[in-house]
């Protein structure tokens, strides 16, 4: 009771502060004489986006699509090559150090080198969001893979059972805590990944409409488009925190009883 | 059965060169079979790594371990063992991880409900059975865990401290229990353990290791009537026992 109370509190403490913030905002617009094209105030973003709002959902459509394709291909890829490198010690001396030299290049400089090859189209902003987020899951796959308790692996060798009753019964729900903080990184890396990839070369999306809009001096809908690339990613980043709570309940209890 | 488990000069070396560690041995120990033999020396002597090497889970730097002559030479699946760190998983209640252990090893839950039940109440936590390992205490965990590590009934136990997290009236009542069970089914008990005074209660035989790397300095039979209530626990014998016991750690100053 004494948390729930101390939640809708802290809970409320944060809509005071978004209130305060964008109040801040709209107020010292005309108080400090900024000029609209440099930063509009909030009231004006909402009218002057309104006007623009089907373009905007249509684009937001695009956008989520490219994000969450290439994010699920990238889940699907992690997760794969995470067990097998996990299991096989040929690839854990081979791929693991290649993956992780890989992981230091910042991918997204590949964008432009993708756009050129693959076109305007679907595939390059894709395969950019998949190389966005495929290292942070494979990487966190194959720690959590690897990070099994030695009494754990000793007690489930001396009940001689199978390595797939091992992985589905041990393993697997051990390892997810760890995947999921690479899940996570990934969803956040996402949007990013999608939105650059439009910057450099689209004709539609949430990066395609920013940069035009800017280019026109136009601040007041490339924050609408920018409000719509938060909704996005926060909807992407709240479904797989809600995933977590579905599949690891376990987890997230022992955190909050541990703080 | 005599000379049911022969461990001879068994050894075991940690890493090498500069980290080298002597963790223990070499030792021969033979043990027949239904005898309770605790093994108790000072932290740090090897105690736990003799147990993984009977169990097969560690491997020897050298010497060899029967079973029945024998040789291990891979995990044992046909014994029940407890480690220093319990071994309950954190998405499993704690009917769950009792389970874990059937589940592994391809026995039929059903057919097990009622054992798991009766266990339970023997260590006071049926009414825990479905709550899980975070929510209880250091020493219920261990009480699951020895649930848990005992419930396909093996032939063969080793035991780790496992009743080292208890509070001396729980500890005392799950020895007499566990007595109980060993003097009807009779199986071949490992037992390690820092307290004299509970491998005095419980064993045949006690073998006393020296501080790392651990040798054996002695062995002592305990002459004994089962079952060793407190009227046991009470007598001149029993005290010389643990006297006897004391003044060999003495002599190392480890007590
Ligand atoms: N995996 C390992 N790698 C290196 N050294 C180890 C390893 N396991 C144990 N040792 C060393 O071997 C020695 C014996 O360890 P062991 O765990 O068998 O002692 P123990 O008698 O069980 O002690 P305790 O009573 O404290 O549990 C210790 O000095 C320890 O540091
Ligand atoms: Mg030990």
């Amino acid at each position: 009771m004494k948390k729930f109370i101390k939640w809708v509190f802290s809970g409320w403490m944060l809509i005071l502060f978004f209130i305060g913030f964008f109040l801040f905002w709209e107020y010292s617009i005309p108080l400090f004489d900024i000029p609209r094209y440099i930063l509009p105030s909030p009231s004006e973003i909402v009218l002057k986006g309104s006007a623009d709002l089907d373009k905007l959902i249509y684009y937001t459509g695009v956008t989520a699509l490219e994000t969450v394709l290439g994010y699920i291909i990238a889940l699907i890829l992690g997760v794969g090559f995470g067990i097998a490198i996990s299991f096989s010690s040929i690839l854990r001396r081979t791929l693991y150090p290649f993956f992780v030299s890989i992981e230091m290049t910042p991918k997204i400089a590949f964008a432009p080198l993708f756009i050129s090859w693959f076109g305007f189209g679907l595939m390059p902003k894709v395969i950019i969001v998949v190389l966005v987020c495929f290292f942070p899951i494979v990487l966190n796959a194959i720690l959590a893979f690897n990070s099994l308790s030695n009494e754990l692996t000793l007690f489930y060798q001396s009940t001689g059972a199978s390595r797939l009753k091992t992985f589905f019964s041990i393993r697997l729900p051990a390892a997810l805590p760890q995947c999921f903080v690479g899940f996570k990184y990934a969803a956040i890396n996402a949007t990013v990944g999608a939105t650059i990839a439009e910057f450099i070369g689209s004709d539609k999306g949430l990066g395609f409409y920013i940069s035009i809009v800017t280019g026109n001096m136009r601040p007041d809908l490339a924050f609408a488009g920018i409000f719509f690339l938060t909704v996005l990613g926060l909807t992407i980043f709240g479904f797989v925190t809600m995933m977590e709570k579905i599949l690891i309940p376990w987890h997230i209890s022992m955190k909050r009883i541990n703080k | 059965m005599k000379n049911f488990i022969e461990v001879t000069e068994l050894k075991k070396v940690f890493g090498s060169g500069e980290d080298e560690v002597h963790a223990f041995g070499p030792a021969t120990i033979n043990i027949n079979s239904g005898e309770f033999v605790s093994v108790l020396g000072p932290s740090g002597c090897g105690k736990s790594t003799l147990m993984l090497m009977v169990a097969g889970l560690l491997d020897s730097t050298s010497g060899k371990v029967e079973f029945e002559k024998k040789l291990v030479n891979g995990p044992k699946t046909d014994i029940g063992i407890m480690f220093q760190d319990n071994t309950l998983v954190p998405w499993r209640t704690v009917k769950g991880n009792i389970e874990l252990q059937l589940e592994l090893r391809g026995l039929n839950l059903k057919d097990y409900q009622e054992q798991i039940n009766n266990i339970l109440k023997s260590v006071n936590l049926d009414d825990f059975a479905d709550r899980f390992p975070n929510e209880l205490s250091g020493g219920m965990q261990q009480r699951a865990a020895f649930c848990q590590a005992m419930i396909h009934d093996p032939k063969i136990i080793l035991l780790d401290e496992p009743l080292g997290k208890l509070d001396a009236m729980t500890r005392e009542k799950i020895r007499a229990d566990f007595q109980k069970l060993w003097m009807v089914k009779k199986p071949t008990v490992i037992f390690v353990t820092h307290s004299i005074e509970e491998a005095v209660q419980l064993s045949n035989r006690v073998i006393l290791i020296t501080p790392r790397p651990g040798k054996i300095d002695r062995e002592i039979k305990i002459d004994l009537p089962y079952p060793r209530d407190l009227n046991v626990k009470r007598s001149p014998k029993f005290a010389e026992y643990v006297n006897s016991i004391q003044e060999v750690f003495h002599k190392y100053g480890v007590i």
